[in-house]
């Protein structure tokens, strides 16, 4: 279903608009999960979780 | 991105603020659960205590090179380290003892 490009939806944004944004929250999302990741990492080697 | 089209429907003033409290809040609420199920958490905060020194005026010795008593853990015990780097142990009396023993007491 190809959605028209300059329709502008119940939020105000269309769906370029809508695109674009929630890249920014992938890509925040990434970050955030990178650093989570990293302080697994460093909590599973430097302290007693997991044994 | 499958789920861009989520803001054709939510307002990003409210959606994008909403999402990020409720990470703090997920994230706020597992530190916390961590912290109150652990007791390594509260023993990492907590940290060694630092071992306090006390320096002692060396009669005689050179002007500034005190001797310096180590105090580890408890107040009761530690290490006497001498200017020359020589070092003992010693275990302290109760105040009440050691006044016993200070010349002139009664």
């Amino acid at each position: 279903m190809n959605y028209d490009p300059d329709k502008v939806w119940p939020s105000g944004l269309t769906l370029r608009e809508a695109e674009e944004l929630h890249r920014h929250i992938i890509d925040g999302t990434r970050v955030f999960g990178f650093f989570a990741l990293l302080a697994h990492i460093l909590a599973y080697f430097y302290s007693p979780w997991l044994g | 991105m499958n789920n861009a089209k989520m803001w054709l429907v939510v307002k990003p003033t409210v959606g994008v603020p909403l999402f990020l409290t409720a990470v703090a809040v997920g994230s706020f609420s597992v530190h916390l659960a961590v912290l109150r199920n652990t007791t390594w958490v509260p023993a990492f905060l907590q940290g060694k205590p630092k071992a306090k020194a006390a320096s002692i005026e060396v009669p005689g010795g050179v002007p500034g090179s005190n001797a310096v008593v180590m105090f580890q853990g408890t107040d009761a015990a530690g290490v006497v380290v001498l200017p020359d780097g020589r070092t003992a142990r010693v275990t302290f009396d109760a105040p009440a003892q050691t006044a016993a023993l200070l010349p002139g007491a009664k």
